[in-house]
């Protein structure tokens, strides 16, 4: 220090209490003088722009909170379209499907039913047939019977019947 | 050896530069000079800090920022909102406090704190400003703070005189709390550190050794301490002065 004085030879004393006459008027006046210039550097200058990058940043994450929650009812609204479309699709899908199911019934039950009566058709036919296949053969029953009958009587007497008398004899044994 | 071993050496204030304005001696001296190198570390650490501010702070901007939120919260918690205008001077208060309060903890740096007619100075200019902005919001009702609502009159006669006292000494406990803190921590730190000398001066080889291992430690753990001190006090000096405004803002209790 450039100017220590003559200073107590035995120790400092208590600068703070010694020194206070002379130096206290210095010590308040750069007190005072540096004070100031950090107050009103603080006070004009820092300050406002701490303050002011420290609300940009508020306001800017309330903006972007309250876009994001604008996003979310867009997202929610399209989900709810999305959901109704996909609702609709389902229902007209379900209507197709029973039409087609009903027009299919129809056709399967039409060709059944076309089919039955040519069946059918076809049926009294067939027992139409055999019905008369069956008089033929029976008339031919009758006639294989009188020629055998007439054979074996012809054998046994050794004279031919009259076809007359075979014919009555068969019809009488197979009438009954 | 003189200076190396006297605790109180380092509160001595040497002139640098004579400066005599108006027969009042206002010469430049070490508290003056460590004064100016504080303010312009805290204003180089604010520009640096603020020079480049953005939505995404970095980090020195983000130190700022806490420092601000920090004596903004003081402000809030104590004053609410009347006590917005005055987060500036607080914070200034903090700031210039701490800043001598940590130039003080490096070897052969004056700190300014430890002379009682700085602390004392910014402690009757609180008190001074509280006196102030209370006559200019409240006129003369500011004085009803010395007078409890709700309490009998006899015993105001008691509690008023208390009252009264108890303002009146604000400053002086203010000034001398930051200031014995100062001082008194500065003082125990260099009388440990004087022990290691000593004892090697008494006991030779074994008294370093005993220093060593014993003292240096001490001494490791008491700067530490300091180091909280310094926050602590710059800290309690600008909590009391919201709290001593808010007999000014407030509503009377």
């Amino acid at each position: 220090m450039a100017t220590e004085t003559a200073e107590h030879a035995s120790g400092s004393g208590f600068p703070p209490f010694d020194q206070i006459m002379d130096t206290g008027v210095s010590q308040v006046f750069w007190l005072i003088v540096t004070f100031a210039v950090l107050y009103f550097a603080v006070a004009n200058v820092f300050l406002p722009k701490i303050r002011k990058a420290v609300e940009d940043r508020d306001g800017a994450i309330k903006r972007d909170v309250a876009e994001a929650a604008v996003l979310s009812g867009k997202a929610d609204e399209s989900v709810k379209q999305f959901e109704a479309q996909i609702a609709a699709a389902r229902a007209n899908a379900r209507d197709t499907a029973s039409k087609a199911k009903a027009e299919a019934d129809a056709k399967t039950a039409a060709a059944t039913a076309a089919k039955e009566a040519e069946l059918n058709a076809r049926l009294a036919a067939a027992e139409a047939r055999i019905s008369d296949t069956r008089a033929k053969a029976m008339a031919n029953v009758s006639a294989v019977a009188e020629d055998a009958a007439a054979a074996i009587a012809e054998k046994l007497t050794g004279a031919k019947p009259s076809p007359a008398a075979v014919k009555a004899a068969v019809a009488g044994a197979m009438g009954g | 050896m003189r200076i190396a071993t006297d605790p109180m050496h380092q509160f001595q204030i040497g002139k640098w530069f004579d400066l005599n304005i108006g027969g009042y001696d206002l010469s430049f001296t070490n508290s003056a000079f460590w004064m100016v190198v504080g303010v312009l570390l805290v204003i180089g650490f604010l520009a640096l800090a603020t020079s480049k501010m953005s939505t995404v702070p970095n980090r020195v901007q983000s130190l700022a920022e806490i420092w601000y939120g920090f004596i903004a919260g003081i402000v809030k918690d104590v004053n609410h909102a009347p006590g917005k205008p005055f987060i500036p001077l607080v914070f200034t208060l903090f700031a210039f406090i701490f800043i001598a309060n940590i130039i003080g903890m490096f070897p052969y740096f004056f700190t300014t704190t430890s002379h009682i007619a700085v602390t004392g100075f910014m402690a009757i200019f609180t008190i001074g400003l509280v006196i102030v902005v209370g006559l200019m919001k409240k006129g003369l009702g500011f004085f009803k703070i010395f007078v409890p609502s709700g309490v009998p009159f006899v015993l105001l006669l008691i509690v008023t005189p208390i009252e009264i006292i108890s303002f009146l000494s604000r400053p002086i406990s203010l000034g001398m709390r930051l200031f014995a803190n100062m001082l008194g921590g500065h003082v125990a730190l260099k009388v440990f550190a004087g022990f290691i000398p000593s004892l090697a001066v008494a006991l030779g080889g074994i008294g370093m050794l005993m220093g060593g291992l014993l003292v240096m430690p001490l001494i490791v753990g008491v700067t530490a301490l300091e180091f909280l001190v310094a926050f602590l006090q710059a800290y309690v000096f600008a909590m009391l002065t919201c709290v001593y405004l808010n007999d000014a803002l407030g509503e009377a209790h």
